[in-house]
């Protein structure tokens, strides 16, 4: 009955009907790569209409980024992660008639996101200071690694540079082993949604003030920022934060265990959860360390770890996540691309968010909080270079042919070149996909 | 370009943070989570933006104090907990008695956002769920944290955890030292954690994002709503392309380590005194990092990601560049990228950082100068290094701290007569009756 009353309220079928909640508010990206073009993806999903400035031609770097030279009906995985609902137009930003574009096209936007080098743009006379003057109730988000200004302002930075100077490659990896990066580009994405996180804060602003804002966001910041108990401990005790593998200093128990057939994460620091998993390993004697805080001591913690270990060797994932729901301690197998893609729950949750696209066919993408409102979709994936120069300059613009025409001619627009990643499938019939 | 630091550094000097306004002044917020620090890092992003953030815990407290390293605390409180402490409001509320639901359903009443952990269903038994609430106050905005979210085939009554989190979203899968490295024991081929609570972070993030988004659309519209989050679907978000190119494909990328299956260089090496990460992937960076090795024929050996993305090629490509970083101290590797880069007779740039551990880290007053990292003095905690807020540097709301944390129950007087008119005979009798 309650279960039904959060079913209907997320009904999957439901959520083209929903409104979207930044329906009417316009965002000019002015990226590459993957911080910037996240941050924007992340508005487009809830219904900003995001228009994606590339350089005519090869566009963005991450049309050619992806694992083992696979595309996908000439779509990079590297590319799609990121560009969902956008309009994709190609300009040469460093031509006058180029800058000429942006003010008309910045003009007409709520929100610009900026993620060239520190400087970059206002040296182009398209920054915050020259499109503020224009539309002084803009909100403006310059990406970085590491700020606007400050001492390492001209410094260039991936995700990994921060990762390694925040001290969070440090922390991560097994003890006597060396640093390990992550897996994803974690900090491009955390970046994004804090500056998601900030441009709504600034609309809720802009809202009730008619004011705009500058808004400088860092990788570097946000990973310092989400290292939890690092700095008060180093502050505290004097000492340094090591790498301890998949354990947690913080929470006993809480690992990775070897199952039969795979992994299995365990957690149970509560002493009801703690008390449930010392009764599906039918370990009674462990029960006096129901005070979590009595975990902590090295021996105890020893003793813990290695009869859960051991005992998981013995079970198969199944199994453990079975034990976890009779008696009340969270567990889950270590999931994978393939478990994820292939799971009924995360199928029903639109989570694994299946479509059919216009221009490349059946695609499988993400999508996470889910709002019973203004819930968020995902209606086509990233499109070819300057796919939308038509449908963005005639109708938004206002622009005639003939002036489509001229600019083309000058190369200052421009559409894809014949590399992968950037034009359309090969077998694209001219028509499928445009919405112009 | 000095110039344009100075003026950037004029919108957002953080010595001027505390004369301006912030952008969520007037939003109430209650944060009843228990143990969760996914909760506690969105209400303290609420919180750094100007809300008004009442977190609720039970009389013993919130058993998120006592998640800390080594079981270390200060003043009574644990080091992850005052690190997600800041400008909150700390009253007690025992929303297991009768009388004690009646309260929070009068607090939740004059409040705009609830943010809960429970374990899905949990609330709604206890009669104080969303829909309960939000018959009473249709403006109500209500995040619900859970590991599975609140409907769908696979939910669980489990409680969140970060290794959990971290277990559910392909990232851990993805993470760990490379599988195709011969020279890496077999016992390390397996998944691996990122150090910090990664899944919570993002978890808590998108829960700040959803939440706001929905204080724009209840300013449009007048409705509150739902928000189900499942921190593990955020990390899933963050993890590339690992679930399109599983589609795709019907392939998984294997865990990489240093490498990286869709872009080389982009590598980690040792240096004579720590570890780099350096990086050079498109072909102009390449060349550029080639050049800056002195290794041309590198560049002519492996031209195109098709020869660069090669697993067997990528470690032969590393050693070459570690024999080069092998000796030289990682600041002057630093020193030489940046004179590359800054000379424009050169090709192509070349990205480098130096992995810190967080002590060193934390000996860089870069961070200081830019107040992501500071030592701050709390009238209750005193002195203690922490991390700033990673909204700061918005030009008219930035983010702040005004004060770290509070004891348990320490606002019980303020809020209590402040919200719901208590006064202290009222106080006095909940005490008598366990309440607060």
């Amino acid at each position: 009955m309650k279960e039904d009353f959060y079913k209907k309220i997320f009904d999957p079928d439901k959520i083209s009907e929903k409104p979207e909640v930044l329906e009417g508010i316009r965002v000019l990206e002015l990226c590459n790569v993957v911080l910037g073009p996240a941050l924007t993806d992340f508005l487009a999903e809830f219904g900003a209409e995001v228009i994606k400035v590339e350089l005519p031609g090869i566009g963005d770097v991450m049309r050619t980024v992806t694992p083992s030279f696979f595309y996908y009906r000439n779509l990079s995985p590297g590319f799609e992660e990121q560009n969902h609902n956008k309009y994709h137009v190609a300009i040469d930003l460093r031509k006058p008639e180029g800058k000429e574009l942006i003010y008309r096209l910045a003009g007409k936007c709520d929100i610009v996101v900026d993620n060239y080098r520190p400087g970059t743009l206002d040296r182009w006379g398209i920054g915050y200071r020259q499109l503020s003057n224009l539309k002084p109730d803009i909100i403006y988000v310059a990406c970085s690694g590491f700020g606007q200004w400050g001492k390492n302002a001209l410094r260039v930075s991936y995700d990994a540079v921060a990762q390694a100077e925040s001290g969070l490659m440090h922390i991560t990896g097994f003890p006597g082993r060396p640093p390990i990066k992550s897996g994803a580009w974690i900090l491009d994405f955390q970046t994004s949604i804090t500056g998601a996180i900030a441009i709504l804060a600034a609309l809720i602003y802009r809202r009730r003030t008619g004011k705009g804002q500058f808004i400088d966001v860092t990788q570097i910041e946000s990973a310092i920022r989400m290292m939890d108990w690092t700095w008060i401990y180093i502050w505290l005790t004097g000492k340094d934060r090591e790498r301890v593998g998949n354990k947690d200093l913080a929470i006993v128990p809480s690992n990775v265990y070897r199952a039969k057939d795979g992994f299995v994460a365990i957690a149970a620091f509560t002493p009801d959860e703690f008390l449930a998993l010392c009764s599906a390993m039918g370990r009674e004697d462990l029960k006096k360390y129901k005070n979590p805080e009595d975990r902590f001591h090295p021996e105890v913690l020893e003793e813990i770890d290695k009869t859960v270990s051991k005992w998981c060797e013995e079970h198969t994932c199944n199994e453990i996540e079975s034990l976890g729901e009779k008696y009340g301690f969270p567990c889950s197998k270590v999931l994978s691309p393939e478990d994820v893609y292939n799971s009924e729950h995360f199928r029903a949750r639109r989570t694994v968010w299946m479509l059919e696209d216009h221009l490349y066919g059946e695609l499988a993408e993400v999508q996470a909080i889910k709002m019973s409102e203004t819930p968020g979709r995902i209606k086509w994936v990233g499109r070819p270079v300057g796919f939308d120069n038509e449908h963005v300059f005639i109708r938004l613009l206002g622009m005639s042919v003939d002036e489509i025409k001229s600019l083309e001619e000058k190369g200052v627009i421009g559409k894809w070149s014949d590399r992968k990643g950037s034009s359309p499938p090969e077998d694209w019939d001219g028509k499928a996909g445009l919405f112009f | 370009m000095r110039d344009y630091f100075e003026w950037a550094k004029s919108l957002t000097d953080p010595a001027k943070v505390h004369e301006k306004p912030e952008a969520l002044e007037g939003i109430r917020v209650l944060d009843i989570s228990y143990g969760n620090f996914a909760a506690l890092f969105a209400s303290s992003i609420l919180a750094e933006l100007g809300a008004e953030v009442i977190k609720i815990e039970p009389p013993e407290g919130d058993i998120a104090r006592k998640m800390t390293p080594f079981g270390i605390k200060h003043k009574d409180t644990g080091l992850a907990f005052l690190a997600e402490g800041r400008n909150k409001y700390y009253i007690t509320l025992n929303v297991y008695t009768e009388r004690g639901k009646e309260l929070y359903k009068k607090m939740v009443k004059k409040s705009d956002v609830v943010i809960e952990s429970f374990k899905p269903g949990e609330a709604d038994e206890l009669g104080i769920g969303y829909k309960n609430l939000a018959e009473e106050n249709p403006r109500l905005i209500y995040a619900a944290i859970s590991t599975t979210g609140s409907f769908g085939p696979g939910v669980k009554k489990m409680r969140s955890y970060d290794i959990i989190e971290q277990a559910r979203s392909t990232l851990m899968y993805m993470t760990g030292e490379a599988e195709f490295d011969p020279e890496v024991p077999e016992e390390y081929k397996i998944p691996l954690r990122e150090g910090n609570w990664l899944g919570w972070y993002t978890g808590g993030a998108w829960t700040a994002y959803g939440i706001l988004l929905a204080i724009f659309w209840r300013e449009k519209s007048g409705k509150g709503q739902f928000i189900d989050v499942s921190p593990c679907e955020c990390l899933l978000r963050h993890s590339n392309y690992f679930l399109q190119y599983y589609h795709e494909s019907k392939r998984v990328v294997p865990r990489s380590g240093p490498y990286d299956p869709a872009v080389f260089a982009y590598t980690v090496v040792k240096s004579r005194d720590s570890y780099v990460f350096i990086a050079g992937y498109s072909d102009p960076n390449w060349k550029g990092l080639t050049d800056l090795i002195g290794r041309p024929d590198l560049f002519e050996r492996f031209p195109t990601p098709k020869e660069r993305l090669v697993f067997e090629n990528q470690i032969e490509m590393r050693k070459e560049i570690e024999k080069w970083s092998l000796e030289r101290e990682s600041d002057e590797i630093i020193r030489l990228v940046q004179e590359h880069n800054l000379d424009e007779t050169k090709t192509g740039t070349v990205v480098v950082g130096k992995v810190y551990s967080p002590k060193q880290a934390s000996e860089n007053d870069a961070h200081y100068e830019r107040d992501i990292l500071k030592i701050f003095r709390d009238p209750y905690y005193g002195e203690l290094l922490v991390q700033g807020s990673s909204f700061s540097k918005m030009s008219e709301t930035p983010g702040r701290i005004k004060w770290l944390c509070r004891p348990i129950g320490a606002d019980n007087v303020y809020i209590y007569a402040k919200v719901l008119g208590l006064d202290a005979k009222d106080l006095k009798l909940l005490k008598e009756t366990k309440v607060i």
